[in-house]
Formats: structure tokens, sequence, C-alpha cells
């Protein structure tokens, strides 16, 4: 009984980590209709570009000694000054994509805005291979890690203090939005354009300072996912297939929702811990691999729209 | 009837020899009328005549390839559709443009975005001056909110009403803008007479108490005849008539158009 819980619980918080990833899919998907194909690589580059200054790297430290100069003149950054660094890393970025890649795309088949993400994923997981080198980097930023003793002593329950950790996060992250998107002037904004592009520029909202905002919260929430994912493992270029996991969870949850989101995330940690557990010995294991897929695929035969999504009715 | 107080008031708006054009196409060729302050300006014409697309001109969705648009004394540069808004202009839309999934209050509290610029990104964040910027903007947003006489449906995601009080949401965003020209597209289209009656009355009721100048687009002759001080005539994106509703009532070629001329 204790383990069939310890295994729901470790899929809870497996399911947390894809709900992050998830989220910064949905954010920009509702606010632009963009499929984001280089959130996987968000998250990457914010973590490793945290983990880089807390370490002492500098950057483009490999292109600086080929070039002859100085290449270890980066100090170890402090995670309290590290962490507005790698904020300020993400709004810049965010204001570059916007720059140079949507801008030229204003309405365009969404096809092609997809297109341009796939450029963009593999130009950012480049830069990131360029500026920081493809090392795995440790990634430590002070959260809890270990078993949770008095859960082990009573229960004989196993959980990791960083998975709660992560799942608090999460939770706060979440709270944090939804506050932000209902309540204040931005926010407002935010929905509007998410619901009606032509009414949002009647009113007076720019898109451009939209997508802006947009891809900074995102970057953002890609740091916190990031973070937390290279809290686990370490920080490794793997981090961006992350991204693909959070696939299933998007057609799960319906592309548009954020707690369809939240909750896709969810079931298919805990899902592929369940088939693991059950179904893994009579088909060799490995299943947590492709689990999510089936899944997702039973979904779109089933329910398109995900959990959550918008029903997507023509009318003849 | 008083035409002779037309003359008096100042040129708000004034659109010179517009031409607009797509691929081969021309949806609007070389039309020129002004929009005084203070009156209610109606463009009508057949289906396909051109009427959306000067609004478009106007709101800044389109581009015209010639002619100039002077608002205000001044000859416009291109501007972006948000920034003609954030100069004074707001509109409605024929096919209805609301925030569906926003109630009431959030979308009529869109129309004040413009308005309000103070607070910056983290204070939106950290309450305080945003809150007290909010709550100021929010009397503005439930004295329209009483206007319209939409009390009742304040909290209600606007995707779930009816029809007719839609169109009331949208023309409530317009307005909390403060607009100094306010542009509805076939404000009455699909309305039963109830409620069309009601629109007029709304319509009137923010010339007079808002002190908008209003251009209307709308298919019904008998509602615009009632309501409107001018009238532009445009047939198949050329202006055929111009003038007072009595001038433009009687005059031949507008009731062709509309009536269509026998070919001997």
């Amino acid at each position: 009984m204790s383990y069939l819980i310890e295994t729901i619980l470790s899929g809870l918080l497996a399911g947390v980590m894809y709900s992050l990833v998830a989220l910064g899919f949905v954010l920009i998907f509702k606010a632009s209709q963009i499929f984001n194909f280089a959130q996987g690589v968000l998250c990457l580059f914010a973590a490793l570009t945290l983990a880089s200054l807390m370490l002492g790297n500098t950057p483009f430290s490999e292109l600086l000694h080929t070039l002859g100069l100085p290449n270890d003149w980066m100090p170890v950054v402090p995670i309290w000054i590290a962490v507005p660094i790698t904020i300020l890393v993400m709004i810049g970025l965010a204001f570059v994509i916007e720059r140079f890649v949507l801008r030229y795309l204003v309405n365009q088949e969404p096809i092609i805005l997809f297109m341009a993400t796939i450029g963009l994923a593999y130009v950012l997981e480049g830069m990131g291979d360029l500026m920081w080198g493809s090392d795995v980097k440790p990634l430590s930023v002070g959260l809890p890690e270990g078993a949770l003793d008095w859960m082990f002593d009573r229960f004989d329950i196993y959980v990791d203090k960083l998975e709660i950790a992560a799942a608090v996060v999460a939770t706060v992250l979440v709270i944090a939005l939804s506050l932000f998107s209902q309540y204040t002037r931005i926010g407002r904004a935010l929905r509007a354009v998410a619901d009606d592009h032509q009414a949002a520029l009647s009113v007076g909202i720019s898109l451009r300072t939209i997508w802006i905002i947009v891809w900074s919260i995102a970057g953002f929430v890609a740091l916190v996912a990031g973070t937390m994912w290279g809290a686990k493992s370490g920080v490794q270029f793997s981090l961006s297939l992350i991204a693909l996991k959070a696939l299933p969870v998007l057609i799960l949850g319906g592309f548009t929702s954020i707690p369809g989101a939240i909750l896709g995330g969810l079931i298919i940690g805990v899902g592929e811990k369940l088939a693991e557990l059950y179904a893994g010995p009579y088909i060799g294991g490995a299943i947590e691999n492709w689990f999510a897929y089936v899944l997702a695929l039973a979904f779109l035969l089933v329910r398109p729209q995900g959990l959550f999504g918008e029903r997507i009715i023509e009318r003849v | 009837m008083e035409p002779e107080t037309v003359p008096q008031r100042d040129v708000l708006m004034e659109v010179r020899n517009i031409t607009l054009r797509f691929g081969g196409v021309t949806a609007i060729e070389d039309i020129s009328f002004d929009i005084l302050e203070g009156e209610v300006r109606a463009i009508i014409g057949p289906n396909g005549a051109g009427k959306s697309s000067m609004l478009n001109v106007i709101n800044g969705f389109y581009h015209p390839q010639e002619g100039e648009i002077w608002f205000r004394g001044e000859k416009r540069k291109a501007m972006k559709p948000h920034e003609i808004a954030r100069h004074g202009i707001a509109r409605t839309f024929q096919n209805i443009a609301l925030f569906r999934g926003m109630t009431t209050l959030d979308n009529i509290m869109t129309g004040r975005l413009t308005k309000m610029h103070r607070n910056m990104f983290w204070q939106a964040i950290w309450r305080g001056p945003a809150e007290r910027e909010e709550v100021e903007h929010r009397e503005v947003v439930e004295r329209i909110i009483d206007f319209l006489e939409i009390q009742h449906i304040r909290k209600t995601p606007v995707g779930r009403l009816p029809y007719g009080l839609q169109k009331r949401v949208e023309l409530g965003r317009a307005l909390a803008a403060e607009p100094k020209l306010l542009l509805l597209d076939e404000p009455m289209a699909g309305m039963n007479i109830e409620e069309k009656e009601d629109m007029c009355r709304f319509i009137l009721d923010v010339n007079d108490e808002f002190g908008a100048t209003i251009a209307l687009i709308e298919h019904d002759m008998g509602v615009v005849m009632d309501i409107s001080d001018r009238v532009v005539v445009l047939d198949y994106g050329r202006k055929i008539g111009d003038g007072t509703p009595d001038v433009v009532r009687n005059d031949q070629t507008v009731i062709d158009a509309y009536l269509g001329v026998a070919h001997e």
C-alpha cells in the first residue's frame, strides 16, 4: 500500500515538472496562437545561464580562447544576483525574438510561425552551447534535498524534499500568474489579446508590447522549470527534450487552458509511474518513455480539444 | 430640423481623395468627406459599397494607397490601429468583437487601457498605486454601465449574453475610451425593432451626454435618417451623395442605387 502511495506521490511531483513546462507553452499559445517549439530550449537556456553564472563560467569562453582573448574573468556570482541577471537575460531574449523573428511574421499562417520557433530552438540551443559549453552543470539553488524524514519514519514512504519544493514553487507561480492576469491592467490586456486580436487593437493595445511581455513571462516560467529540472538532475542539454513530454500534456489538458496544463501534467506524471509499476513487469519496462504519447493519442481520438480546451465548432 | 446649425461646427475629421485597392480590386475610389465636431454622421450604401472599408481606413486597419486623413486639424501620418485608438478614435465591429471569455465589466475596463499608463510593470504586481488607478477607472466604467442599463450583467462572461446586449457592451467598451470620434459599424444589424429603438436612444444619448462625435455605418435607411445629422452615400466604392437626411432621401442617384434602376 505504501508503495502505491509512494508511486502516486512521485508521479504527482514529476507531473508538476511537466506542468511547469507546459505552462510556458500555454501562455504563448493563448496570446499569439503560436505553438512555441522552443519552450523546452528556453528552459535549458535559462537554467544554463543561471548555473553558469553561479559557477563563474565566462560566456563564450571557448570562442574567446580560440581568439586568444582572456576567458576566465567572470567571478562566481551569488544566487541573489544570478537570478535577477538571468531574468533580465530572458527578458532581453523576448525583445530579440520579437524584434528579429515575430515582427516579420505577423499575420502569417500558424505553421510558418511554428517553423520559425523550430528554427529558434536550434539557434538557442547552439547559442547556449557556444556561450556556456555543453558539459553537465550542477545547479544548487539552496532548495532542500533528500528524503522527507517524518514521512519516511512514520509511514515508510519516501518523498524527495526537492520535489515537494518544486510543487510549492509551481503552485505559487500559478497563483501569482492567475492573480496577475485577473487583476492588473497588463493582465487584462493579455487576456484581451488572447481573446481577439482585432478588438484588442481597437482599444489601443499594442500587439508587439504584449508579445514581448508574454515571451518574457514564458521566459520566466522557463527559468523556474529549468531550475527545478536542473536542481534534480543537473543542467544538461537533454533538458530541451522535456519539451516533447509537454506535448502530450498539452493534448490532454488543451492548448489554451492553464488549469488544463497543470492537470494534464499531473495525469501524465502519475499515469506513467503507475503504468511502469503495474504493466512494466509484463511488457518489459521502459513504459515511462512512451506512455504519455499513447495516452495523448487515445485522447486525440476521444476528445481532441483536450480536457479544458476550447471546442472548435465551425459554422457552416 | 435646423440645417443652418451645421456649418457652425468645427471640422473634426476630413478624409480627402481616399483610394483603397486590394490587388486589382478597387474598394474605395477617390472619396472625400468631412465629419464635424459633435455631429452624428452616417455612411450608408448597398452591400459592397465600401462602407466598412472606409471605417477600417479611418481606424487604421487598412492603409489607403492614395489620399489624406486630417484629424483635429492635422494631417495624420500612417499609424497602427492601436496608435489611432490612443489618439481618440474608438470603434465597434459589425460582427461584434468582444473578449468573449471576459465579463462585461472587464470588457469595458479594457476600453480604459489607453488611459491607464501610470503604473509600471512591477507596480502592477505590487498593489498600491496600480490599485488606486484601477479604482479610479472602475468609477468611470460603472457610470457607463449605469448609462447603458447593463448593471445586471456586470459579472457575466459576454460570450453568454444575447446578441443585443453584446452590442451594447461593445458600445460601452468603445465609450470607456472617451473617444473624440466614435465609429459604429452597423450598430443595429440583426436587431429586432425594440432593440433597435434602444440602440438609437443610446447613440443619441452618447452624442448628447458624452459629447462624442459619431460616425456610423448602417443598412437600415429608416434608422439612419432618424438619428443622423448628415449622411454620406457610397455605391461601388464611390461617393454618390452627401448631405442632410432630407437632401439624400430625395436624391435620384441615391434612390436608384438603393432600389436599382431599370435598364432599357
